[in-house]
């Protein structure tokens, strides 16, 4: 949410929504249960686009939306699942390709990225490389977080 | 022969065990390990995009459900930050 901030001037964003990480049906962890975030995997573009809904209104979600269609069209063009971070430059080229999440999901590259390009934007009085955006769990911050 | 083969299977049992609890270790428990294969390795892959690669294009649904765009339509005089991700 921070890099959203810091760089939506100079940056376009979009959030893209893909198949549940851990749904009631699969693979669903306790911190789902308690968080109150159970939902099966959707079987229909309806049952997806209310989860997407539920996500953008429960965490007043600013970041510009879209979702996967159920052919999963853009999680295998961009073998996105369960979280995945990239920068297209103005050309339409891939400019950071960012590692599978959760394990390599690093908002912090992309600042790093957005960094170079337009300048550092500090925040004094924020603890430093918290990377601004979810590894897991933490929607507010930015993406739709598999909560792996 | 026979004591040979004994101890190849001694030895593959052991890496499996040895790779199921470092696979718990990492997933959290034996049973997200578990889950982790049957559920989240099937779908993960690295993928061939590469820096410099053509951006892939895609129709994507707005929250309201009956409208579309394609992510190419977002890229235009600014770099675009994909998030990718989903509720749970």
């Amino acid at each position: 949410m921070q890099i959203f901030d810091d760089y939506k001037e100079r940056a376009d964003f979009l959030t893209i929504y893909v198949r549940e990480a851990h749904p009631t049906d699969e693979w669903q962890m306790k911190s789902n249960v308690k968080e109150d975030v159970c939902y099966a995997q959707p079987r229909n573009l309806s049952d997806r686009l209310a989860i997407a809904n539920d996500f953008t209104k429960r965490y007043h979600y600013p970041l510009p939306f879209g979702v996967d269609g159920m052919n999963n069209a853009a999680n295998d063009a961009y073998a996105a699942w369960p979280e995945r971070l990239y920068i297209i430059d103005e050309s339409g080229k891939i400019a950071y390709r960012g590692g599978m999440g959760p394990f390599h999901y690093d908002p912090a590259e992309v600042r790093s990225w957005l960094a170079s390009r337009y300048g550092e934007v500090k925040h004094p009085e924020a603890k430093p490389a918290q990377g601004d955006t979810p590894k897991s769990q933490n929607p507010p911050t930015a993406a739709p977080a598999s909560k792996s | 022969m026979k004591k040979v083969l004994l101890w190849m299977g001694i030895g593959a049992g052991a890496l499996l065990l040895i790779a199921f609890i470092a696979l718990s270790v990492m997933a959290g428990s034996p049973r997200d390990a578990v889950y982790m294969v049957r559920y989240a390795l099937p779908h993960m892959h690295r993928g061939n995009l590469k820096v410099g690669d053509a951006a892939p294009d895609a129709k994507l649904f707005a929250l309201n459900g009956s409208d579309t765009f394609h992510v190419c339509e977002r890229t235009s005089g600014k770099p675009l930050v994909l998030v990718f991700g989903s509720f749970t």
